[in-house]
């Protein structure tokens, strides 16, 4: 996977945390999935398509960061995953999926997203676009921390 | 001035609605897709509307209002993480009057929001 095709994430990620939530999140040596399950408690998957570019990205969190998230962003606490947590996870998913698709569309790679689907559970699967290897980028936010997921192939 | 809120997103709609009303605007009705959002009209005088969402998304949304004569001029705003030139332009060209770029600061929310209705 070039680098190129993988900044964009990146900076859709500190730019959706800097402005959602007022925190620059710190991010860690990426590494490449190796197992079918997810490390978060909660997960928001979007996929994207077009005739060069297709994949899809997942944000995954353990519930205490997800919380600390949604605190940050609502400016109230809670005290579990709600229907509430769970938009907030597929409304933070389309956001770093629609600036990437910003910076790719300057590349020349426009693509069109889906919907967002946020799935829950301790091990839950994450079923992504392609069967090549997922890249994982671990990041932490106030030292709690999430990871992004990406499947990606550019014809 | 009653404004309307479109947006699939519970949580975005709550943080939408409380930058509105930090900023003096009280009556305000929400929606969660387009078709909600064209039930809930009556007397909308401003409307802010996410672009992607189930049933109805917010550019249909959009290209209905211009075809009905009640709400050929009424005041748009999209509010979307649809950034790239060619969305914007195509929104534009549909008859949205703003456009402000998910993620975004309550600041330059409210500026385009009075840019617009001062238009
Ligand atoms: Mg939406």
């Amino acid at each position: 996977m070039k680098i190129e095709y993988i900044n964009p994430f990146l900076n859709a990620v500190d730019n959706a945390m800097e402005t959602m939530i007022g925190v620059s999140p710190v991010r860690d040596k990426p590494y490449i999935k190796d197992s079918r399950t997810t490390t978060g408690d909660i997960t928001g998957v979007i996929g994207f398509a077009e005739k060069r570019i297709s994949g899809s990205v997942a944000l995954s969190f353990p519930t205490k960061t997800i919380l600390k998230i949604y605190e940050l962003m609502m400016g109230a606490p809670v005290d579990e995953i709600n229907n509430e947590v769970d938009d907030i996870v597929g409304e933070l998913t389309n956001i770093v999926v629609g600036g990437a698709k910003k910076e790719f569309s300057e590349l020349g790679l426009p693509f069109n997203i889906s919907l967002p689907l946020v799935v829950s559970g301790t091990n839950h699967v994450i079923k992504h676009k392609h069967d090549n290897p997922v890249m994982v980028i671990p990041y932490s936010v106030e030292g709690n921390k999430f990871i992004m997921e990406i499947s990606l192939m550019v014809k | 001035m009653k404004v309307l809120v479109v947006d699939d997103s519970v949580t975005m709609r709550r943080i939408i609605i409380n930058s509105l009303k930090s900023s003096g605007f009280d009556d305000i009705v929400e929606a969660g897709d387009g078709v909600e959002g064209l039930a809930n009209m009556d007397g909308v005088e401003l409307v802010l509307t996410d672009w992607n969402m189930p049933n109805m998304d917010g550019l249909t949304f959009v290209k209905e209002l211009r075809k009905s004569p009640v709400y050929a001029d009424i005041p748009i705003i999209m509010i979307t993480t649809e950034g790239a030139k060619t969305e914007v332009v195509e929104a534009l060209k549909h008859g949205v009057n703003n456009y402000v770029v998910k993620p975004f600061d309550k600041e330059t929310l409210l500026s385009k929001v009075n840019a617009t209705i001062k238009g």
